[in-house]
């Protein structure tokens, strides 16, 4: 990995200098100076023409509030900053950044954690946050057609009345967008039972890197031709812009159970997510926080969870009433029999939000422990976590370097957090260490090295490890078919770009058997 | 969409890869030879600013990013350009835009899992702002007008009445001609109609004595809108008080708390406010010091900060601040004694921002509102959104402060509640108007208003249309 | 040059790159187009091999599973090479803990499920057509009546193995479920009729299999009852596992909902759901005649193959659309036969083989306007030869500019499958 995240930290007056890290390709340019200048202020002058007067950014000082996303350690200013309100607003500066070969970003809220919306210094940054209508709540086809810069909890804020709710819930759901959950192919603690962005988007409108728009998927399933909307889900804004989503909505459950439930050990609360899991229940969530997690939480949100626990799990289950309190009875079983030493059922709506807010804030909220952190995000399978876990222990008392732990528990969704202190000479470094050796730890384990962060600017170094060079040309075909210029985007998520020119195999010529008249012998 | 004209430069950045160094290098944008942004003598704190782990977790509580959702018009937006002030940016006009255009709603400090104080960063920059930009003509005269007239309670007496706004013969010169009356016109008319039935001005006696035994001897902050616009408040809370078993003593010599000048960087001024409200309750030798105005209370919290530089105050208001408690916090704490009567109603209750998120006080006015039998509490939608009013801040951005209105308004309808209970005199005179604008009738009412109708078995009617 | 001396050289190649490869029969020809040679491959390795010697001598192929699904789609331009996946048959990894499994392409869908079913779990994939192969089943994205529950190859399949046209092999995705590095190719392939490259093994999640199972039915008749009945079953509180309208051709309906879950459970929600559906409801522990079988399958098997429509909406557009296909067919003076998840808005419809390709065609036309009018698709999915060249079995595709760049990326040379796919692709 590259650099660290969370805070940047210096002592004096002027911040953030020396440990900033750019991609150099985000910086590089290959045309002169001159060229890329005009290029730009060409595109300017369409985004002028196309936009309303206040869709525009060009002040230096506010370009530099775009400077970077949820993962604040890597920051360039873009040239250029457009707030469009349409589709066909997003349109024309897409052609006109493809017409000038300029490339441009898209980013909704600006949350994600791995610097998947950083902006290039030569290029636009087509930001949604002005594109969040939700056009409609279809309650009898169970699906919502909203705009991209919609916040993802308000999604189920407008379905709720209709008895209907939006399933997948990054920690961050009230304030990142569908636009770039669609992206990132965002996940959250529910998926576990419910899937992820990609299992709940069915239709988009694809502005393509051409700046045409193109609509992939329906309020139907199943569009003939190929799924391209599965493709695009998850690919990081590398091969278009979302600018419609029709996404899926679920029934509201009859009855949701929260439970908190305290263990002594990390490996105790492991164990019971075990065997729940082996006693065929699905919950809609489990998830785990060591102690220094919830000391995080308690100290941000004062969420009261259990004293002296060394672990906590958050169960949550939902569905129809009878099936729920079955699964109740069970799951509250294996807990005690696998350690647990208190266990609290919320009674209300309030304590529900204060469980899940305790759990939803630990990320942020780790600032209020430590100076500095490293958030990362891996996968392994989930019958490896208690040997995950401990070497990620050893990792921590071998380096010094503290490790708190968050995670989806019920699939394997590690989110690691390694603190350290930025003023501390070489703190930084070992922590990164420490941070890369536990996504080396997923590797080996045949698991990913992200789960719902997504690639970005932060892992595309990491990709080669997970993925063969083959793989990641393979990948890459896709976005040569659609973006064969490499302006949607660039530098995220491949380490290396694909020069689209060079297909496959042999270059296309006609059959030797056409040429030779005989194409139809076989 | 309502906003702000944008300062805008013609072309962009005209070099790429300098654009992309600029913002890795301390080099200041702009011209090398500008100012920085901020002088040294309290800067924006960097060990606060880098608290700021750029998550968003504040954005969706923001109004100015509800309203135009841009990252400078948000509070990590604003974060950043101190940081950029920090690094030697100049205050330019755009800066000091994205600064004046923060509400100070606090709701993002609510909103922090970081823990970021961001209260404490843009009272610091507005300071800063007031030292050394430089505004336009009639900015500076709408702002001079606003500071001539709120915190005095005389000239404030001139405006009341729905027809006096026009006949303010009697106020300063720079008040009449800065257009102030005419944006405060329409809101004060459509408070009158909306708002409890006024009445008769009660001279308050400096000392209302406790009913029944004395539980405890407490000093009572007037204000100077509570005071002049919604009197009833102030008998209310002293009635209250009195009924369970305060002895509330009410300095005659109070003058403004200095609210409104803290939140806008008025630093002198707001010193002078804060010197002389101590000196007026420390002569009154009380404990407590309550305060039934979120605004003031929330300012009068702040003191120790205020006076932190001042040799002969610091120690005294640190002191102070530790004595001050908003009306409905000093109840719980204190506990009923008086009998409530029912009253049937409905009410939604509106967290003003700077009780809420500035004081941190939430539960406690709602725990004394249900113990009146009868009463049903509805909640909010969007409850943690500023409704817009956020001090003298409607009266500089009308617009945008009347989307806000609107918006609040909405989701006050749809609660079906009939009453809206509140602690703050400008939420009152903010979503009045937008109630009345959009043909919503209903009351609006002070807590202590509610629970004194209820202690004294008052009707309904008294707290305005049902 | 002949023709033959080019198919030695051929059959050569194949030979030294993998072990079993023959000269094709008759019952090797694709959709009626005849092939010239079968390769077997029984590794991903040997795949690539085959794939880059039928590179190397220019060949068309098209893979094939167990071959039960080979006449759906149109039937491609030339089949030089019939790629058989069959030996391919391992179900390699069940990892009961992690709940996946990891199979070859060519295993049977039902061995896979003997397998994970010994950990009392279950792929929660329909068999709409017995026999057939993982990897057939992924490349027509064929689909049941569980997938109102849980989705279909879409939801489930978390990793892929696939060689490319020019014999590269890649893998995407992984073995946990949850994974957003790098693109989801295994969406891409699902569906693609074998037109993009040839999937060699394939990791799935699994979900436990349900203790209790309940049925609930009750006959409708018409189009306008069918779609209430899924409106009132998919806004209650009944959890269904799925949610299937079968309606024959004589007129007569069954409305049928699959409760699934445990004992006191699927009791609880099956009293539930007789209530809910009124009079004629009827709770069953087995399921109503046909579930989860196309309706097609339901003709006589001699004669002419009767044409297997697939029929797609938005939920509130299931009664126009059944509607519509019934007048048509009615109007067009043949008989149709519908069944499909109305849980999902996916309808397959059957027209006998006997109908004339005009009459089909007229069908096809206006019963797809109405599917599209409501959000979704009408694809021909098989049908006889004269039928399948009378009318347009996949109808309007939106994206297909950007599918046909795909395609070009994939396989520039079009050898794969050429001419199945949407846009003659």
């Amino acid at each position: 990995m590259s650099g660290t995240h969370g805070t940047e930290k210096t002592a004096g007056p002027v911040l953030g200098t020396s440990t900033d890290t750019v991609p150099p390709e985000a910086t590089s340019a290959t045309g002169t100076p001159g060229d890329k200048a005009d290029a730009i202020a060409a595109v300017t002058r369409v985004a002028r023409a196309a936009l309303p007067a206040n869709g525009l950014i060009t002040d230096p000082t506010e370009l530099r509030t775009y400077e970077c996303d949820g993962l604040a350690h890597y920051r360039v200013t873009p040239a250029l900053v457009v707030l469009p309100e349409t589709t066909e607003q997003v349109a024309a500066v897409v052609r006109a950044c493809a017409e000038h070969g300029v490339p441009f970003v898209a980013r909704g809220s600006g949350t994600g954690l791995s610097g998947g919306a950083l902006p290039r210094a030569d290029g636009i940054l087509v930001v949604t946050s002005r594109m969040r209508a939700i056009r409609e709540v279809r309650a009898a086809d169970q699906r919502a057609v909203v705009e991209p810069g919609v916040i993802n909890l308000d999604v189920t804020r407008a379905a709720t009345p209709e008895g209907y709710y939006y399933a997948p819930d990054p920690s961050s759901q009230q304030i990142c967008s569908v636009g770039g959950n669609l992206a990132e192919n965002s996940g959250g603690a529910h998926c576990l039972k419910y899937g992820f962005t990609s299992n709940h988007v069915l239709g988009t409108d694809l502005v393509t890197p051409q700046g045409d728009v193109v609509q992939l998927g329906g309020l139907a399933p199943d569009a003939p031709g190929y799924d391209l909307l599965g493709t695009v889900v998850g690919s990081e804004g590398t091969l278009g812009i979302a600018t419609t989503a029709i996404v899926r909505l679920v029934r509201l459950p009859e009855e949701v159970r929260t439970l908190l439930v305290g263990f002594r050990s990390t490996d105790d609360a492991g164990a019971a997510t075990s065997a729940i899991i082996s006693a065929g229940i699905v919950p809609a969530a489990i998830e785990m926080m060591d102690a220094l997690a919830i000391e995080a939480a308690e100290a941000a949100v004062h969420c009261n969870y259990p004293d002296g626990a060394g672990a906590v799990l958050v169960i949550e289950l939902d569905g129809a009433a009878v099936e729920v309190e079955h699964e109740y009875e069970q799951v509250e079983r294996l807990c005690r029999e696998h350690g647990s030493f208190e266990q609290r059922l919320a009674i209300d709506a309030a304590e529900r939000a204060l469980i899940w807010k305790g759990r939803k804030s630990a990320f942020a909220a780790v600032g209020r422990i430590s100076p500095d952190y490293i958030v990362q995000d891996g996968v392994i399978p989930r019958t490896a976590l208690p040997e995950v876990l401990r070497a990620i222990a050893d990792l921590s008392s071998s380096s010094g370097v503290r490790v708190a732990n968050v995670f989806h528990a019920g699939d394997g969704n590690l989110h690691p957090l390694v603190l350290f202190d930025g003023e501390k000479e070489g703190a930084g470094e070992a922590a990164e260490e420490v941070s890369g050796a536990i996504l080396d730890l997923c590797i080996s384990h045949g698991g990913s090295i992200t789960g719902e962060h997504g690639v970005g600017t932060d892992k595309a170094a990491y990709m080669p490890r997970m993925f063969t060079d083959e793989d990641l040309d393979t990948m890459q075909l896709v976005r040569c078919a659609f973006d064969p210029d490499n302006i949607s985007n660039p530098g995220k998520v491949f380490p290396t770009p694909r020069l689209c020119g060079e297909v496959p195999g042999k270059r296309k010529k006609p059959h030797p058997l056409v040429e030779a008249g005989l194409a139809d012998a076989f | 969409m309502a906003q702000p004209t944008r300062v805008q430069s013609d072309e962009p950045q005209s070099d790429p890869r300098k654009a992309g160094a600029q913002a890795h290098g301390p080099v200041p944008i702009g011209s090398p030879t500008a100012r920085p942004a901020f002088d040294d003598e309290h800067p924006p704190s960097a060990e606060l600013i880098s608290d700021c782990v750029h998550c968003g977790f504040c954005l969706p509580t923001c109004p100015t990013y509800t309203l135009w959702g841009e990252e400078m018009d948000s509070p990590r937006g604003r974060i950043d350009l101190m940081k950029a002030g920090l690094q030697g940016a100049p205050m330019t006009d755009s800066m000091v835009q994205h600064f004046d255009a923060c509400l100070g709603c606090m709701a993002c400090v609510t909103a922090c899992p970081s823990g970021v104080q961001y209260d404490k960063l843009i009272e610091a920059t507005r300071v800063q702002v007031e030292r050394h930009h430089t505004r336009s003509p009639g900015d500076r005269a709408m702002r001079a007008a606003i500071f001539a007239l709120f915190p005095y309670k005389r000239r404030l007496r001139a405006l009341r009445g729905p027809l006096r706004a026009y006949q303010a013969s009697g106020l300063p010169k720079v008040v009449r001609r800065s257009g102030l009356l005419d944006r405060l016109a329409p809101k004060l008319a459509a408070m009158e109609g909306l708002a409890p039935v006024l009445e008769k001005r009660e001279k308050l006696p400096e000392r209302v004595p406790a009913v029944g035994q004395r539980r405890a001897v407490v000093g009572m902050l007037t204000g100077c809108v509570q005071g002049e616009f919604f009197p009833g408040v102030n008998a209310a809370t002293a009635r209250v008080l009195a009924a369970e078993g305060c002895d509330v003593v009410i300095p005659r010599r109070q003058g403004c708390c200095g609210a409104l000048s803290v939140h806008n960087g008025r630093q002198e001024e707001a010193e002078r406010f804060a010197r002389s409200t101590i000196d007026s309750f420390e002569a009154a030798g009380v404990d407590t010091v309550v305060v039934n105005a979120a605004g003031c209370g929330s300012s009068m919290k702040e003191y120790a900060e205020v006076l932190a530089d001042d040799p002969a105050y610091a120690e005294r208001a640190r002191a102070f601040v530790a004595k001050v408690r908003d009306v409905s916090e000093y109840l719980a704490e204190l506990g009923s004694v008086a009998p409530r009567h029912p009253l049937e109603v409905t009410i939604a209750y509106h967290d003003a921002c700077h009780l809420g998120h500035a004081q941190g006080i939430r539960q406690q006015p709602r725990a004394l509102l249900r113990e009146i039998p009868g009463l049903q509490l509805k909640e909010i939608p969007e409850a943690e959104i500023c409704c817009g009013s956020a001090g003298i801040w409607n009266v500089l951005n009308p617009e945008p402060a009347r989307e806000l209105g609107d918006r609040k308004a909405r989701n006050i309808a749809s609660t079906g509640a009939t009453l809206l209970v509140t602690a703050n005199p400008g939420c009152l005179m903010q979503v009045s108007s937008s109630l009345e604008r959009q043909g919503t009738r209903m009351g609006l009412a002070h807590t202590i208003e509610v629970l004194d109708a209820s202690i004294r078995g008052l009707p309904l009617s008294t707290l305005g249309p049902q | 040059m002949t023709t033959l001396t080019r198919l030695d050289a051929a059959r050569e190649a194949l030979r030294s790159a993998c072990g079993d490869v023959a000269d094709a029969t008759p019952a090797d020809a694709v959709d009626g187009v005849p092939a010239a040679l079968v390769a077997r491959p029984a590794s991903t390795a040997e795949t690539a091999e085959v794939l880059r010697a039928a590179a190397a001598h220019q060949l068309t192929v098209v893979p094939r599973g167990r071959g039960t699904k080979l006449t759906w789609g149109r039937p491609p331009e030339s089949a030089d090479l019939v790629l058989d996946t069959s030996r391919m048959s391992q179900v390699l990894d069940h990892a009961a803990g992690d709940l996946i499994v990891d199979t070859q392409a060519g295993a049977l869908l039902s061995d896979v499920q003997t397998t994970v079913g010994s950990a009392g779990q279950r792929l929660a994939l329909d068999e709409p057509v017995p026999g057939s192969s993982v990897g057939g089943m992924l490349a027509t994205n064929a689909s049941g009546p569980g997938r109102v529950a849980v989705g279909t190859a879409r939801d489930l399949l978390i990793g892929v193995t696939v060689v490319r046209a020019d014999g590269v092999v890649a893998k995407a995705g992984g073995r946990v479920v949850k994974n957003v590095a790098g693109y989801d190719l295994g969406k891409l392939v699902i569906g693609s009729f074998g037109t993009l490259v040839v999937v060699t093994e394939a990791v799935f999640r699994l979900h436990p299999e349900p203790t209790a199972r309940g049925f609930v039915t009750v006959p409708f008749g018409t189009a306008e009852e069918a779609s209430r009945l899924v409106q009132t079953v998919m806004n209650a509180q009944l959890v269904p596992a799925a949610v299937e309208v079968d309606w024959r051709a004589d007129g007569a309906g069954t409305f049928g909902v699959l409760l699934e879950g445990t004992p006191a459970g699927v009791e609880g929600r099956t009293a539930a759901a007789v209530r809910l559906l009124g009079t004629g409801a009827e709770a069953a522990g087995q399921p109503p005649h046909g579930w989860g079988v196309p309706p097609w399958d339901d003709d006589a098997p001699d004669g002419p193959r009767p044409t297997a429509l697939k029929l797609t909406c938005a939920l509130s557009g299931l009664g126009p659309v059944l509607g519509s296909l019934r007048r048509a067919a009615t109007g067009a003076g043949v008989p149709v036969a519908l069944r499909g998840s109305g849980g999902a808005g996916v309808q397959y419809a059957t027209l006998p083989g006997s109908a004339p390709v005009d009459a089909v065609a007229t069908v096809v036309t206006q019963a797809r306007a109405v599917c599209t009018e409501h959000g979704g698709s009408l694809v021909v999915l098989d049908g006889s030869p004269e039928t399948k060249a009378g009318v347009d079995t996949w109808g309007p595709v939106p994206a297909i500019d950007l599918m046909r760049r795909v395609k070009e990326q994939f396989d520039p040379e079009r050898r794969l499958a050429p001419g199945r796919f949407v846009g003659g692709i």
